[in-house]
């Protein structure tokens, strides 16, 4: 190896280091001869304390830096899981990165018993952060500066209360909302469940108050009619372009009296009553609709003017046109929701075959004081009331055919059971009959199952096969499982209870942001349970039903988490360490390779130059790795430091002393704290560094290691997080090098470490100091072997 | 009462029908939830006592006693079972597995003696046919004519361009051989056996 | 939707098709030399096995180890798309080109018997065939045509009604390859409209087996005429003229058995049988005896034959024209 590695950031030729041992009252001194390891270390100051982190110390070190001039600290004491935060305000006025730690008491004092050796090991641990620190540069903590300004795509109920939530925290908020009036599959609904009052209560009721204030809210601008175009991601902010397709009628102006729909020649089918009915090509979607104006649709208009001729207003303006608007925000939250699953992908359950199989959406419009019946339980066919009705569930859920979901839609238990029982209260008469696969109606929603038993609805356990007519009624074929009997349910209505799925504008707007999605197309959450709002990308954010199935009340408090994490980001102020990544631009090629490879999403390309978001880099060093032109470092960790760090544990071996470098990531670092803490022994052999993750090793690390007197290399890391693939890939590329290289492959491990399994480190690391030593008698058979042949 | 003693359900059963080489791959009988389209859809179910969900349940409850009930040659090995699943799984193919391991038995191997001779033609000819046992039985039910077609077949087939249906004579050792190391003429012969047998008891 | 070849195809033979109904693969030829389709059918092909198979009496190695000879047919005559007459040769070829692909043991067993057997020419390697792309049912071979047979001078049949049997063995035990919703697949009623007629696109028990039930028909002729009973009382509420196959066992069941049930049931169905294949050759104006081979059906095909015999004689003058 020459020095050439060493080329960036090479230290001065002369760099005062100061050196501060900690004797933390006997825990480490008592095994640790401290005056040997303080000879031992070359350094302009070398001192050791009783007890390093009280307040007293910190002004001695203060001092000691001051009247030395020293330019570097390192301070030999205790883990710096525990006191590296304490130490760095220690050192001020040194910039805290100035500082380097060596472990002396967790992994070494507390876990050997031979003085001797404690000590020789405590002298390289303090001489690798000597050397490490060499490399250090000063660093400031980054302040991430988010524009207090948010935009929320889709205006449900989700949308809605992330919006209001922000609002009311000072937030700018764009609402955006594809559809000429917000409200989405709530307002729909009719009727919500209350599993509190067993009773049903009125969804728009609930809801309208919210759409108002959002719209009387100063700091909310709704934007309906709009779809976002294009997203570019920029210091942390977003920059969005929204299309805003024209209404051909000024809001403004509009009084909703609805002259013109009365003169409109076109009629086109209602989806906001799921087609149950028709509409003109100049509508109100619903009475209640926010806001409260007309809307020409542009694909059905025929132009014909009539419309234009009875506005009293003349609010109509057929030469409106697409309005693109740019939009700077700090945070996107998706609350772009879900659709009903299309149930025509179910042929044999005869929906559009039959009038009377319906969905129940279709159910809750039929419902729906302002539906297509005024709210009378009517059949589609005939208009009578039904005699009796079937629900199916898990139309479309819970299967995993091609077209299927396999997911547990969540909501449709509920959803029947609130039917049911609703019409059930109007129209006793009317017989139900739910064929279930399994009801599921967690927590208190129980209650509104037996309520609904207790209005005798019928239950059947099967799913049916198959849907057909005879002698003038639907027949519902299906095994009764829990009688072993196949049935053939004759009925008036058929009511499919329709899986969920993602809506298209999910799809569209994760595709647009980069946002990642499951196997089930919903938007991924960044961890499932510590982090369910959050997306794979930093600053976007995800709520109600576009991250998956779910029932409002889940969809409310996601959407108020949502709020409160873009607020984090805006009023916190957040500072975030610097160790991560750094581009080099006089060296990018701009070849994007460490943004096809970054996990985090942190790297992306604005304006023809890479950018790293610091929130969202871990500092994992995947990129360092694949970029071709070393124009990646990251901080904290950079290639000399790394190379300082290897040479410092090594120095000084002695003759048949063995070292073993065992690289960790934080979780891996802690178990070995942990090791030390309970006071479990190990080789004096083991030498640890911490690293963000094996990631950012490369092989010229590896062989470098070995080639100044490493005996073997231990890698750990925390196996469940989104980098391990890589670690895998990284460990073989590792021994293929030292394959190639004439080294034993056995030579290095990898270890999967989890925190509280510190035990089973401590045997590995035995295990693996027998396995190098194995190794190495096996090459000194070799060699003598050779040597005698020599001769 | 019965008791579910510990260390009883193993799901030997299930695994045997999970690894076999008729399974399809993944096959989801673990992940059964008896919701029962398997049956609302089976045509044995409605018209027998037959209930594909229960032959799960008594697979997954290691129920041995399914492979010599008689229940299990119902199936029509129509596949709507395995297409409607929605975990996957598919009765008929345990039924095909359940059958195999029926014919280790004599008990089983009766069951389809009065097909060996479609065997015999595969070997004879490289093409199968409908077994000679029944050829009566089916004149019977289709009437007359089938028999004359039968007999003028080479006839139809040459008004109609195509030629011979049995295979060149190489090509009939070939298979004969392959069936030979496959062990397919060697079953054969079990069959026979116990075909004789039961033919010579009547 | 997987790509479908119309060139380097091995017609496959089968066995049913062969001594029951020969007319559907006079009739698939005749259609694929009208259309252009590159085919060649090949003496030495056995036998899939599948009635065999579904009998018990054929194990799955022994089935498998056919299926690679067969394959092998295929590879060396440069006709590796596989296309059958016969549902079940469809499922089987399938399943043994799977295990062929992804069980190194089976594989390797087989191939080692092929090698003691000095047919080493027969050995198979990995993704030799591709059970998806590399095998296929004649009906997706002409589904792909649609639009030529539309356009193809054709006999008027609009008069008539059809339904379709979507063989089980097709649509659902390889189901991920079915072309369409496997619930329902429309793939015969598409090509039907194309050949001008009405079609019944969905009839109870649509989805239901011919009941032919392999061992059934056989062993168990009840229970096996109950459930094509229910089909051919549903077609007939439908009034269906004729029903369009896909598979020479479902064919033979409802075309043999129907006297039979209607004798049972003292009604009449009044229902045709053909393959689509024969359908397709009788609309392109092909010879009944000759090409499509109605003398080996058991209902009569004549009614429909008188029916068109006017807009035939027109057809053909108008055909020879052309």
């Amino acid at each position: 190896m020459n020095n050439n590695h060493f080329s960036r950031y090479a230290p001065k030729s002369s760099i005062d280091i100061g050196v501060f041992l900690c004797r933390c009252g006997g825990n480490i001194s008592d095994t640790v001869d401290i005056e040997r390891l303080k000879s031992s270390i070359d350094a302009k100051v070398v001192k050791d304390f009783e007890n390093l982190c009280s307040l007293k110390c910190q002004k001695n070190i203060r001092d000691i830096i001051l009247e030395e001039d020293l330019d570097r600290a390192v301070i030999a004491a205790c883990s710096p899981i525990t006191h590296e935060k304490t130490f760095r305000n220690h050192v001020a006025p040194l910039n805290p990165y100035l500082l380097e730690m060596a472990n002396l008491r967790e992994q070494c004092s507390w876990v050997h018993s031979d003085s001797d050796k404690a000590t020789d090991k405590a002298i390289s641990l303090t001489n690798a952060a000597v050397e490490r620190v060499k490399y250090a540069r000063p660093l400031d903590t980054i302040v991430r500066k988010t524009k207090k300004s948010a935009a929320v795509i889709g205006g449900g109920i989700s949308g809605i209360t992330a919006a209001l939530s922000l609002a009311k925290q000072g937030v700018k908020v764009d609402l955006i909302e594809k559809k000429p009036s917000v409200g989405g599959n709530m307002i729909k609904i009719g009727k919500v469940f209350s599993p509190e009052k067993l009773a049903e209560e009125c969804a728009l009721c609930l809801f309208n108050p919210l759409i108002n204030e959002a719209v009387q809210h100063d700091n909310i601008n709704i934007i309906t009619n709009a779809e976002v175009k294009s997203s570019e991601r920029k210091a942390g902010n977003f920059n969005l372009l929204v299309e805003k397709k024209p209404r051909q009628v000024w809001v403004d102006r509009c009084t909703a009296c609805g002259n013109c729909a009365e003169v409109c020649p076109i009629d086109v089918p209602n989806e906001w009553n799921e087609n149950l009915m028709m509409r003109k090509a100049i509508y109100k979607p619903f009475p209640q609709s926010v806001p409260d104006t007309y809307t020409i649709d542009e694909e059905h208009c025929i132009k014909c003017g009539n419309c234009e001729k009875v506005c009293n207003m003349n609010a109509i303006n057929f030469s409106m046109k697409t309005e693109v608007i740019p939009l700077n925000v700090g945070s996107v939250v998706i609350a772009t929701g879900h659709k009903g699953f299309d149930l025509k992908k179910r042929p044999e359950y005869g929906y559009t075959r039959y009038d009377d199989v319906i969905s129940q959406m279709e159910l809750a419009r039929i419902m729906g004081v302002n539906g297509p019946t005024n709210g009378k339980l009517q059949r589609p066919s005939n208009g009578e009331i039904p005699r009796r009705l079937v629900m199916i569930q898990c139309a479309g859920s819970r299967d995993e055919k091609p077209e299927g979901k396999r997911y547990c839609s969540k909501v449709c238990c509920m959803v029947a059971l609130k039917h049911a029982n609703f019409i059930k209260h109007y129209y006793p008469e009317t017989e139900i009959i739910i064929c279930y696969t399994d009801m599921r109606t967690p927590g208190m929603y129980e209650n509104y199952f037996r309520y609904g038993q207790s209005n005798k609805i019928k239950l059947i356990r099967g799913r049916p096969g198959d849907v057909t007519r005879k002698n003038g009624n639907l027949i519902v074929r299906v095994e009764d499982t829990l009688r072993g009997e196949q049935l053939e349910i004759e009925t008036d209505m058929i009511i499919l209870s329709e899986a969920m799925e993602a809506s298209d504008g999910t799809l569209e707007v994760a595709k647009l942001l980069n946002v990642g999605l499951t196997e089930d197309l919903f938007v991924k959450e960044k961890h499932s349970k510590i982090k369910p709002v959050n997306t794979d990308i930093e600053g976007i954010f995800v709520c109600g039903t576009a991250q998956g199935p779910k029932d409002i009340t889940d969809s409310v408090s996601q959407a108020n988490a949502a709020a409160s994490k873009v607020s984090e980001l805006m009023n916190g102020g957040l500072e975030i360490e610097p160790l991560i990544a750094e581009i080099d631009h006089s060296e990018c090629k701009l070849c994007g390779a460490c943004i096809d490879s970054c996990k985090y999403k942190a790297v992306y390309m604005y304006d023809e130059r890479i950018s790293v978001d610091p929130i969202a880099c871990n500092g994992c060093g995947i990129c360092v790795a694949k970029c071709k032109n070393n124009a990646i470092e990251i901080m904290g960790q950079t290639d000399s430091q790394i190379y300082a760090m290897i040479s410092g544990m090594l120095k000084d071996k002695k003759d048949g002393e063995r070292r073993i470098l065992v690289f960790l990531d934080y979780i891996g670092y802690v178990a070995a704290d942990n090791i030390g803490v309970n006071r479990i022994p190990y080789p004096e052999s083991v030498r640890i560094i911490r690293i963000t993750s094996i990631n950012r090793l490369m092989p010229k690390h590896i062989i470098h290691a070995f080639e100044n007197g490493a005996d073997g290399i231990f890698l750990g890391e925390y196996p469940d997080n989104v980098v391990y693939s890589n670690i895998q890939e990284k460990v073989h590329e590792f021994k293929t090098q030292l394959i190639k290289n004439g080294i034993d492959p056995d030579r290095l491990m990898y270890y999967k470490v989890y925190a509280p399994y510190f035990r089973g480190l401590a045997k590995k690391f035995y295990e693996f100091d027998k396995q190098v030593s194995k190794s190495l008698d096996k090459l000194e058979a070799v060699l003598y072997k050779a040597s005698s042949k020599d001769i | 009462m019965k008791t579910l003693k510990i260390g009883e359900n193993t799901f030997e059963l299930a695994d045997s029908i999970i690894n076999d080489l008729k399974a399809s791959e993944n096959l989801g009988l673990l992940k059964c939830i008896q919701c029962g389209m398997c049956t609302s859809v089976c045509p044995a179910a409605s018209h027998t006592d037959y209930d594909p969900r229960v032959i799960v349940k008594r697979v997954l409850d290691e129920d041995d006693s399914l492979i010599s009930d008689d229940i299990i040659w119902n199936c029509f090995y129509c596949y709507s079972c395995h297409s409607v699943c929605p975990v996957n799984n598919s009765v008929c193919e345990i039924n095909q597995i359940l059958r195999q391991k029926s014919i280790e038995k004599v008990d089983g191997i009766r069951k389809i003696a009065s097909f060996l001779a479609y065997g015999d033609s595969f070997l004879e000819l490289g093409i199968g046919s409908i077994p000679n046992d029944f050829f009566n039985e089916l004149i019977k039910d289709i009437g007359e004519e089938y028999f004359e077609l039968k007999i003028h077949l080479d006839d139809i087939r040459e008004e109609l361009g195509l030629g011979t249906i049995i295979l060149p004579e190489n090509d009939l050792n070939d298979i004969k051989k392959i069936l030979k190391k496959t062990g397919f003429t060697d079953r054969l012969t079990k069959i026979r056996r116990v075909k004789k047998d039961e033919e010579d008891t009547r | 939707m997987k790509k479908i070849p119309d060139k380097e195809i091995l017609l496959f033979k089968s066995c049913l098709v062969s001594v029951e109904y020969p007319g559907i693969e006079s009739s698939t030829k005749y259609v694929f030399d009208k259309l252009g389709i590159e085919y060649i059918v090949d003496d030495r092909q056995s036998c899939c096995t599948g009635l065999g198979y579904y009998y018990d009496l054929f194990d799955q190695f022994s089935t498998t180890a056919l299926a690679a000879r067969n394959f092998a047919i295929a590879r060396e005559t440069n006709h590796k798309n596989i296309a059958t007459m016969c549902a079940t040769c469809y499922a089987i070829l399938k399943k043994s080109s799977n295990i062929l692909n992804k069980n190194d043991n089976v594989r390797k067993k087989i191939n080692e018997i092929f090698e003691d057997s000095k047919l080493e020419e027969l050995k198979y390697k990995v993704d030799d065939v591709d059970s998806r792309n590399n095998i296929f049912h004649t009906v997706e071979i002409l589904f792909n045509k649609a639009k030529e047979i539309e356009d193809y001078p054709k006999i008027d049949l609009s008069q008539f009604k059809v339904a379709s049997h979507h063989a089980c063995h097709y649509c659902k035990v390889h189901y991920k390859d079915t072309i369409g919703n496997l619930r329902d697949p429309m793939i015969i009623e598409t090509l039907a409209k194309s050949c001008g007629v009405e079609t019944v696109d969905w009839y109870d028990y649509k989805r239901t087996t011919c009941g032919a039930g392999f061992r059934q028909r056989f062993t168990n002729l009840d229970l096996s005429l109950s459930v094509t009973t229910d089909k051919l009382v549903s077609l007939k509420e439908n009034n269906v003229d004729i029903l369009i196959h896909m598979c020479p066992n479902c064919q033979m069941q409802f075309d043999r058995y129907q006297p039979k049930i209607e004798e049972m049931l003292d009604t009449k169905f009044n229902i045709v049988h053909l393959n689509i294949s024969q359908f397709i050759a009788l609309a392109m104006g092909a010879d009944p005896y000759k090409v499509i081979g109605v003398q080996t059906h058991t209902v009569p095909v004549d009614p429909i034959l008188e029916k068109i015999k006017l807009n035939q004689t027109i057809c053909y003058e108008r055909l020879s024209q052309i």
